[in-house]
């Protein structure tokens, strides 16, 4: 076996230290624009395949079963779900240890097939469990940007 | 088409940090592919490669980077990757090359180095989810995982500590691999007293990251029987794909892997896996997966795999092995390599050259499955000898 003995850091043999110099700037996309343009009024919306009776949330442009076209077909869902599954989170995306823990979850919306994953808020871990209704809440009207980020946290609905 | 044998197959140590090269990694396990089949380079058709993102080696169009390490200078070469899926794609690719009549030998090789991204390679999985629904929110592979755990646990009301044994089992399996990162005798309550990642996820319910490469010889029925005594066959292949709008799925149950393994077990002639199949890699790079794998194979019935598993019917001398290689969480899990390894470990296992690994009772069929892109991709080979 011609592979060395195990060493702790990339950085103990030689090396050239590199990166992938690129940032990106996404477009939301036609059903996108729908989409965050009502979330700026405080809505969520999907889209409706009356051929396969399902509801996307987030909505879209075709519907990738039958491949029917949605864009005439969006709907109004409401801002209320069940958390359909949960975990609490202690690291970062890229592995550094989290002072505060949060906690995420697949939010089912209400009446659609659709889900979110979103943040859980005002509600402590212990008390999170599969199937409870929750509620999203929305910034302020005048901080809100047309992005996913407008909606603070899905909370227990009371 | 043609039958298709495995005649050959190399793997790498697997270590956190290699100093070799992903190229340095790619030649030294097909290299000993070559030499445990006495062929060379000049015997070789075509050369297909497995990897899994550029952004882990941080090579963009990684494919042809890796071609020559990979024994393709000159030789007809495609690169295949479905995520973590593309180690058991891997041979089915090189089976359609060979099946189809066009080569008579093909290498198949993977390879991943993760090491090289900083300051976690996690990152990099950043970017596989939705640019404007989900990446604002910062996901993590760990949560997303954790949440599909969250659900399999609490729909079949298993508990943590019984899906903890899968750690148990596979550490303890790898200490007779020689190629093992991450082998030990660790207990139950080691498993709950490691770090929590993201409840329900331990430390020691995850593989680690892993730098390692993988390879094997693929030859035509007239070209293997010349080679060896002992061909293994590819019986059957299948692969399948789910949404990927990965919330929108119950994700209590791997649907992605049952379409893939029907495909395959159809083409094997397969009609009961449970009584036909003697040895299994469930792919495992997470404690639950090998459970939520056994079930979506269907090895056990849904809801069934953890009693089974407490039962000792996963261990290597139970009735049906599971990951006697060590698996993913006691070998390691340089992605694609780490999948090549499980079909490799069928592949010794039913030719009976497993060494202290080997499962009793004369196995003649075995599969192996592995899972990925973003959480839907499934693909699933059967080997016979």
């Amino acid at each position: 076996m011609a592979l060395i003995e195990r060493f702790q850091k990339t950085t103990d043999v030689g090396y050239w230290e590199g990166q992938i110099p690129m940032n990106y700037i996404y477009t939301v996309g036609r059903a996108g624009e729908k989409f965050f343009r009502e979330i700026i009024a405080g809505k969520l919306f999907g889209a409706r395949c009356d051929v396969c009776k399902i509801t996307y949330v987030p909505p879209r442009t075709y519907c990738e079963k039958c491949f029917a076209r949605l864009e005439e077909s969006y709907v109004e869902v409401g801002t209320k779900g069940t958390v359909h599954t949960f975990t609490q989170c202690y690291e970062t995306f890229d592995g550094v240890k989290k002072k505060d823990p949060s906690i995420v979850a697949v939010i089912r919306i209400d009446g659609t097939d659709g889900g979110l994953v979103h943040w859980l808020g005002e509600v402590d871990f212990e008390k999170v469990s599969i199937g409870m209704p929750v509620e999203a809440v929305f910034k302020a009207k005048k901080d809100r940007e047309g992005n996913i980020l407008d909606i603070k946290y899905f909370k227990p609905v009371k | 088409m043609r039958r298709v044998a495995i005649v050959g197959a190399g793997l790498t140590k697997f270590y956190r940090n290699t100093q070799e090269t992903p190229k340095e990694l790619a030649y030294e396990a097909t290299k000993m592919a070559l030499d445990s089949c006495e062929m060379k380079l000049s015997d070789i058709d075509c050369v297909v490669n497995g990897t899994a993102p550029d952004a882990f080696d941080g090579v963009h169009m990684k494919g042809e980077y890796l071609s020559d390490g990979s024994g393709a200078y000159r030789k007809p070469y495609m690169r295949h990757f479905v995520g973590g899926g593309t180690g058991v794609l891997s041979p089915i690719h090189g089976w359609f090359h060979v099946a189809s009549g066009m080569f008579d030998t093909c290498l198949v090789v993977a390879e991943e180095k993760m090491s090289s991204a900083y300051p976690h390679p996690a990152g990099a999985f950043l970017t596989i989810f939705d640019h404007t629904t989900e990446q604002p929110l910062y996901p993590t592979l760990i949560y997303i995982f954790a949440i599909e755990m969250n659900r399999f646990m609490t729909t079949h009301g298993y508990r943590k500590e019984d899906i903890a044994l899968v750690a148990v089992k596979n550490k303890k399996n790898a200490l007779d691999h020689p190629s093992a990162q991450i082998p030990g005798e660790v207990t139950v309550q080691d498993v709950l007293n490691s770090e929590i990642m993201a409840w329900p996820v331990n430390r020691l319910d995850i593989s680690p990251t892993s730098d390692g490469a993988a390879c094997i010889v693929l030859a035509a029925e007239h070209v293997a029987r010349r080679i060896t005594e002992k061909p293994i066959w590819i019986d059957g292949c299948g692969w399948s794909l789910d949404t990927a709008y990965w919330c929108t799925r119950d994700l209590y149950y791997p649907d992605y892997l049952e379409v893939a393994a029907r495909q395959a077990y159809k083409m094997a002639g397969i009609k009961e896996p449970h009584k036909e199949i003697h040895v299994a890699e469930p792919y495992d790079p997470f404690t639950y997966k090998e459970l939520h794998h056994i079930e979506g194979l269907m090895l056990a019935p849904r809801g069934k795999s953890v009693e089974m598993l407490v039962n000792g019917h996963f261990n290597r001398d139970g009735n049906l092995p599971t990951s006697p290689s060590g698996g993913l969480l006691g070998v390691g899990n340089p992605i694609a390599a780490a999948g090549l390894m499980k079909i490799m470990e069928v592949y010794l296992q039913l030719k009976g050259a497993a060494g202290k690994r080997q499962v009793p009772g004369n196995p003649t069929c075995g599969v192996a499955n592995a899972w990925g892109d973003l959480m839907q991709v499934g693909t699933v080979v059967v080997l016979r000898k």
